[in-house]
């Protein structure tokens, strides 16, 4: 049976929306992005709390700093890469160092932006904010963990990232309570866990699916907080399969993957395969093309782990 | 009443010579700093805190308090020394200067002193930052003004311009732009390294109400001040005509003192020409 699909921009602008309804020091800021973010509504229904200040990523991430220090609860989101790369050192300056309360959302992040091309992708949002101290980076991996975390990053005092994709996506499993910092353990197995986050969640418990009924027994660790990273659940993995393999929509170097291999090189040394998106401007085409091209598609999963396994 | 307003406007000048000798303490601590734009900028600030500005030193994070941020961060010295002056922190805070985890690093940390709005030096951010707080302040329906200052040089940074169209469109008439117009930069004359004059031409063309003062003349600044919030529905660019160093006859106009290493003898010579002002301005006032 097929599973109900939906829109993850959507999601999150109704999600905010609902919060705002209650908190009114949540405003919403736009750089000709805030239609296509999900609040058509918002911007009708609170016009006094919803700022238009067209395409200047760079100074709209500086207005939201400012607004954070009087008290609001500015909420930004636009194209992944135009709110990570172009403006990131107001990022790092007038939100991680000022350490304002500002939520940054990158929609259309990893390919999920696909025939659109290497412009409007982000393949290294992860590593790039993660560096910033004090931020917090949030992947969720499903309709109503994006729900669940977007409530749980306006209730949390302090500057978070929060990516997001492009394409309908799946419910998972029942919406539940978002813990900032926290994975959970979505199937549980002992030859081989497979950590992942965000979109690749999906094709990960599939691929796990195929990897069981080929024998192998495999653990599949949901992952939507990069920053602070999960460190007891690596470590447990780690313990319980002493193999560990990641997958997600990001460049290989610096993302979920590296932080895992930073935990477990410290802590718990065990055989790693970091299984992303090479270090190239990647490829346009559509978005299935482009899972199939690098490998994050069921099949591409599969045999990644297949041979990590058996190598 | 005009006998008052020579009184006042010759106490914020002694003030503002104090606080170039804060500055010059700070340098003797750390042995170096940005004065150049410290001292072309110091006129300004002192008139803001101790003239203009509705502020505490004792609450310095009061909701209803007007702001100053200072976007060419590089010039912290001279707000230090007003900060200092105006009783936010003790004066030997100033000695620290250079030290390890000094509350008063080369660019300003609002975590560290109290009175620093936001953690500037990176140049073409103070604008932006600054219109966020007249936004919120506006929608809080408070009246507190925001002052911002930026140096001329860092106009050539674009997240200005940007700011500048947001600014007019969002009608901010409690926002004031102080354009420390001293003319130079580190490699040279702004207007040679990349013109951007005439500045205040362009701010008007952005929809700014744009006034033009001698920026190191306390009875401009005092003026100018006085007609804040200067223009309904208009943000409001002060063009501030200064000179770098200004205070120290050696490093007026002088490019070098954008940041200053001195030797004892200059520092010497530096301090002596202060001090010696001081004590004449405080000889007549007591006269």
């Amino acid at each position: 049976m097929m599973k109900e699909k939906r829109d993850p921009r959507k999601t999150f602008g109704a999600a905010v929306s609902e919060v705002a309804e209650e908190n009114e020091r949540i405003v919403v800021l736009s750089a000709d992005s805030g239609g296509s973010s999900g609040f058509k509504e918002f911007a009708k229904r609170h016009p006094e709390r919803y700022y238009e200040f067209g395409i200047m990523e760079q100074t709209v991430t500086g207005i939201a700093a400012g607004m954070a220090t009087v008290g609001k609860i500015p909420v930004f989101c636009a194209i992944a890469p135009f709110v990570t790369c172009r403006n990131y050192e107001m990022f790092r300056n007038d939100l991680g160092y000022m350490h304002q309360n500002v939520k940054i959302v990158g929609r259309n992040g990893g390919f999920t932006y696909s025939d659109l091309g290497a412009t409007h992708h982000s393949l290294e949002d992860f590593a790039i904010i993660k560096m910033i101290p004090g931020v917090v980076v949030l992947c969720p991996q499903d309709p109503g963990e994006i729900r669940a975390a977007s409530k749980a990053m306006l209730e949390y005092e302090g500057p978070v990232y929060m990516r997001i994709g492009n394409p309908a996506m799946e419910e998972l499993w029942p919406e539940q309570k978002f813990e900032i910092g926290k994975g959970s353990v979505l199937k549980n197995g002992s030859n081989l866990a497979i950590i992942t986050t965000g979109t690749a969640t999906r094709n990960v418990l599939e691929a796990a699916e195929i990897l069981e009924k080929k024998g192998y027994s495999v653990m599949v660790i949901g992952m939507p907080t990069i920053q602070p990273v999960d460190r007891e659940i690596i470590q447990m993995a780690a313990e319980k399969t002493g193999r560990i393999m990641t997958v997600e929509e990001h460049y290989i170097g610096g993302g979920l993957g590296s932080s895992v291999a930073d935990v477990c090189a410290e802590y718990c040394p065990v055989k790693i395969k970091i299984h992303g998106v090479k270090k190239e401007y990647a490829v346009s085409g559509s978005y299935e093309k482009l899972l199939q091209y690098y490998e994050l598609d069921v099949d591409g999963i599969v045999k990644n782990a297949e041979e990590f396994l058996n190598g | 009443m005009e006998k008052e307003t020579v009184k006042k406007r010759k106490e914020l000048e002694l003030i503002a010579e104090k606080c170039r000798r804060n500055i010059l303490r700070m340098v003797e601590a750390g042995g170096h700093g940005h004065i150049g734009g410290a001292f072309s900028a110091i006129d300004i600030i002192t008139a803001l805190y101790f003239y203009k500005m509705r502020v505490n030193p004792k609450n310095p994070k009061w909701a209803d308090r007007d702001r100053f941020i200072l976007s060419a961060g590089h010039k912290c010295m001279a707000q230090y020394a007003v900060l200092a002056e105006k009783g936010y922190f003790p004066k030997d805070v100033l000695d620290t200067y250079g030290e390890l985890k000094s509350k008063i690093p080369g660019h300003p940390d609002m975590h560290k002193l109290p009175g620093i709005e936001a953690n500037t030096g990176a140049l073409g951010h103070g604008l932006s930052i600054a219109e966020g707080m007249a936004l919120a302040l506006r929608s809080e329906k408070k009246d507190a003004m925001v002052y911002v200052m930026l140096g001329d040089g860092e106009l050539a940074e674009g997240s200005n311009w940007e700011a500048a169209a947001v600014a007019a469109q969002y009608r901010l008439e409690n926002l004031v732009l102080f354009l420390d117009n001293n003319g130079l930069q580190i490699s040279g004359s702004v207007e040679r390294v990349m013109n951007f004059m005439p500045a205040g031409e362009k701010f008007k063309a952005f929809g700014w109400n744009v006034l033009e003062i001698d920026g190191n003349n306390m009875e401009e600044i005092v003026c100018v001040l006085d007609l804040m919030p200067a223009c309904k529905e208009k943000p409001t660019a002060v063009i501030c005509h200064t000179v770098k160093g200004k205070g120290v006859s050696f490093l007026e106009n002088e490019v070098s003192c954008h940041f200053w290493t001195p030797d004892k003898e200059k520092l010497k010579l530096a301090i002596q020409e202060v001090e010696a002002r001081i004590g004449k301005m405080e000889e007549e006032q007591e006269a």
